[in-house]
């Protein structure tokens, strides 16, 4: 028997939609036949069988939401179909929260003793070092070659990567104004776009600014940087101060720590601070989520923002890791500017942008003094929120990380 | 403590400095570990640099061309007399050892492992002693690693003197071409060098307990070594069991055959090769709680551990195919596992016979396949259709691919024929991957090499050969 799983098609796609069976459950299909039409955000494909044989099972209904790794049929001799094969099928084999990629071989031909997992050397180091037992994952790749992407999902819990970046190579063709490239819009990047034109057309933004003198912050933090990072081997930064600061404040309005479900008529209030930072990646904005960052301390905080930083960038990122955020904050600082209005991230109703910390001239005691300085915006729709919250909501966050004992105080 | 003893300290120590040691302890200093080497020679590396691998290929070679020129008459080449020196092929082939054998040393010294010379002995699970004639250290260690390699197994009736009953060490330095060598045993040492002396003159004869050669592998690499050997005029007496030895001049070795007959050979000298064991004695193995299995071979886990927490085993002392690339793969296993990575073995190995043809392989041969319960399709190119074994005079030998014939996954290879060696890393590669035939096949391979009769035998399996008739 041989499970057929919706191959990678390439070009950054991950999941598609069932349009249509082009064959039934008992029939015989030849290698190279199309067995079902399949629609993508690009088109609708028809996938051809890649073997010769009968179909055993169909495995998801027509209309069913489909992700790269998800078992579409499979396909046998015909001695094993079970006797009156129900022509039924399956319902639908997850939601789209929760795709299934990678299921265990047991419906498949029972493992033989002594066969070598069909892997190569990088892949099984992979597998060994996230614990990853190989002869329980079917693999995507060619011919049932397991890949890294199988095995990195199999130890996120079954949920699927996001999909693989699409090199941005496109076609050049010389208009009457000059040169000028073709090139696809990745699936991340339509996803990226659709999000941030809902947002702009359902939320009422409004940006607030406010600004800190971090002087005391720096200082704490300069010194305790070596220290943190000698004991821990974690790279220490600014961020999990902010974090902290924000949940602190979040605490105190709750409203910023809600969504709307907009057909009941009624505000969600999150009883947990999972907060999502803005990651920069070379093929768009990915939103890692730091869960219960109420409950971790700074040093675990900082590792799990360099970890998941990381993974973003190589598209190692699980779904569920970019998901439940009830907040989020984006750390525009370290590429410069004054500040900026960030677009809120839905269902969130607020977004935190950290801004560059300068050396400025300020009026401290009557006398001029060289003082560590920074902007802070939020973002926040103002159909829930109004601005006046917002102003004392930012002039709270701004004394935590003013007065940084006032932080450790409130911790 | 006995008086003048030194008493030292480190993270891992590492006995014995062959191609497993000697990379375990390099691989452990690159990985930040403080690392002890220990050697019971005055050279590093082991059987496999001083009197293995690398000596034996180099009389190989050199007694392939003296074979080679006094048979080139068809291309044209007539040597009138040719001089065998053996003493000047012997100092070349020592210093080819020295040359490796001292960049072993600089390596070593270049990474930061320290060699201390002398014979180990735990006398606990964390502790060593090292004695050598002048001198007597003590280790105290966190981890250890077994390297101590394998010897020549013995034989009741032959007493080993290193003159008339010699072993391959003795055989790699001989100091005149006997006329008449026995050997006892026909695997890869005994067919080697074997080969190397009926090349260089001596009349060869080859006395083997089972009924052929090399039985583990296809029949096929039987009957083509067998044919050479034949050509060679070496006498291969199989079936035969070696009894005794009388010494004279010329000596006797007496073998019983297969119908009980008494078969007499004379010799100048027996070489024995019948088997290697490991090297566990006087190792105080009882003393570090580590357990061998009934052979005597260390036992170890997939990522080279003893039974005894932080002792470590590699090489021909585990047991297993005994070849250096294994050694050097378990060594830098080992060593990243004792470093905190999660390393294992999970290679496949593949082995040469350094024979006339070479034979090499590599993953599972067509019985194997089958009794793994594969339904099995194989694709054989024979080397008298290639057009560069032709123009090498070299058209023994054929190349078989092994694969399962509904995923059409390559399973294993084997090749006989000149050079083969040089391509079975090839076909590993393909078995690492998880190749499929269709993988090989559309990989360009070439023109002309021996290499192109994989893709040959890979294009045979799927039907559509060229330069074969498909069956």
């Amino acid at each position: 028997m041989f499970v057929f799983n919706f191959p990678d098609v390439g070009e950054g796609i991950h999941e598609g939609r069932v349009v249509e069976w082009l064959v039934a459950e008992g029939d015989s299909v030849a290698e190279d036949q199309a067995l079902l039409k399949v629609e993508t955000d690009k088109a609708v494909v028809e996938l051809p069988s890649p073997r010769t044989g009968t179909v055993l099972k169909l495995h998801a209904a027509a209309e069913a939401a489909i992700f790269v790794g998800d078992p579409l049929v499979t396909i046998g001799s015909s001695d094993e179909l079970p006797e009156d094969a129900p022509a039924s099928v399956d319902p639908p084999i997850a939601s789209a929260s929760a795709p299934v990629a990678v299921e265990p071989v047991a419906t498949g031909a029972p493992a033989v003793a002594g066969r070598r997992p069909l892997a190569t050397p990088r892949t099984r180091a992979l597998a060994r070092k996230l614990g990853v037992d190989l002869g329980q994952l079917q693999g995507s790749g060619s011919g049932g070659r397991i890949t890294d992407e199988d095995v990195q999902r199999s130890a996120d819990g079954g949920g699927p990567a996001v999909a693989a970046p699409a090199a941005p190579s496109g076609v050049v063709a010389t208009t009457v104004d000059g040169e000028v490239e073709r090139v696809p819009i990745t699936h991340l990047r339509k996803m990226i776009a659709d999000a941030m034109r809902a947002s702009k057309h359902n939320a009422a933004h409004v940006t607030h600014v406010d600004e800190a003198d971090v002087t005391d912050l720096v200082a704490h933090y300069r010194r305790a940087k070596p220290v943190i990072e000698e004991r821990t081997g974690v790279r220490f930064t600014l961020l999990p101060f902010f974090i902290k600061a924000l949940v602190a404040t979040l605490e105190k309005y709750p409203i910023f720590n809600a969504s709307v479900d907009e057909e009941q008529q009624e505000i969600l209030f999150k009883k947990y601070y999972n907060i999502g930072v803005a990651v920069d990646t070379p093929v768009g904005l990915i939103v890692p989520v730091i869960r219960d960052a109420d409950r971790k301390d700074m040093v675990e905080i900082a590792a799990e923002v360099a970890d998941k930083a990381e993974r973003a960038r190589s598209r190692e990122l699980a779904l569920d890791e970019l998901k439940g955020g009830s907040c989020t904050i984006t750390n525009i600082g370290p590429l410069g500017g004054v500040f900026a209005t960030p677009i809120i991230n839905q269902p969130e109703l607020a977004i935190i942008g950290l801004h560059a910390i300068k050396e400025r001239p300020e009026v401290v005691n009557g006398e001029i003094a060289i003082r560590k300085m920074m902007y802070l915006s939020i973002s926040f729709d103002h159909r829930y929120i109004d601005g006046a919250e917002a102003a004392r909501f930012m002039s709270d966050m701004v004394r935590l990380v003013s007065e940084p004992m006032v932080l450790m105080a409130r911790l | 403590m006995v008086v003048g003893s030194v008493s030292r300290g480190c993270q891992v120590v590492v006995i014995g400095a062959g191609p497993g040691g000697y990379v375990a302890a390099i691989r452990l200093a690159q990985l930040g570990k403080d690392v002890i080497l220990i050697e019971k020679s005055a050279t590093l590396g082991g059987v496999c640099l001083n009197v293995g691998c690398i000596p034996s290929k180099a009389l190989i070679h050199a007694s392939d061309l003296a074979h080679e020129v006094q048979h080139a008459d068809t291309m044209g080449l007539t040597v009138e007399s040719l001089k065998v020196d053996l003493p000047k092929m012997v100092a070349w082939k020592d210093g080819i050892v020295d040359r490796l054998t001292s960049g072993v040393a600089y390596l070593c010294k270049q990474n930061g492992v320290e060699v201390v010379h002398g014979s180990a002995e735990f006398v606990s699970d964390r502790q060593l002693v090292v004695s050598s004639d002048d001198d007597r250290v003590e280790i105290e260690f966190e981890q250890a690693v077994i390297a101590t390699g394998s010897r020549p197994m013995a034989l009741d009736g032959f007493p080993h003197d290193g003159e008339k009953i010699i072993g391959s060490t003795e055989a790699l330095s001989l100091q005149s071409v006997p006329e008449r060598i026995v050997i006892i045993g026909a695997g890869y040492i005994g067919l080697e060098m074997g080969t190397v002396y009926a090349k260089l003159g001596s009349k060869v004869s080859v006395v083997e307990f089972l009924p052929k050669v090399v039985p583990n592998l296809d029949p096929e690499v039987g009957k083509a070594l067998t044919r050479q050997l034949k050509k060679l005029k070496v006498g291969l007496h199989l079936s035969h069991r070696a009894e005794s030895f009388e010494a004279g001049d010329p000596s006797i070795v007496i073998a019983r055959g297969p119908k009980d007959e008494e078969l007499r050979l004379e010799a100048d000298v027996v070489m024995m090769s019948v088997g290697r064991v490991p090297n566990v004695e006087g190792l105080g193995l009882h003393a570090a709680g580590v357990t061998t299995d009934e052979k005597g071979f260390i036992s170890v886990n997939d990522k080279l551990q003893t039974n005894a927490p932080g002792i470590y085993a590699i090489g021909d002392v585990v047991g297993g195919a005994l070849l250096a690339h294994k050694a050097y793969q378990e060594a830098k296993v080992a060593a990243e596992v004792i470093a905190g990575e999660p390393a294992a073995f999970d290679s496949v190995v593949p082995a040469v016979i350094y024979t006339d043809p070479e034979v090499a392989w590599v993953g599972l041969g067509e019985a194997e396949a089958k009794e793994n319960g594969h339904n099995v399709v194989t694709g054989t190119f024979a080397f008298k259709a290639s057009g560069r074994a032709m123009s090498l005079d070299s058209t023994d030998g054929f190349v078989k691919a092994i694969a399962d014939a509904d995923t059409k996954q390559l399973l294993g290879v084997i090749a006989v024929g000149r050079g083969v060696s040089e391509f079975i890393g090839e076909a590993t590669l393909a078995l690492e991957m998880g190749a499929f035939l269709e993988d090989v096949a559309l990989t360009i391979h070439p023109h002309p090499t021996m290499s192109e009769a994989l893709q040959e035998a890979i294009e045979g399996a799927l039907g559509h050969a060229v330069h074969m008739v498909n069956k």
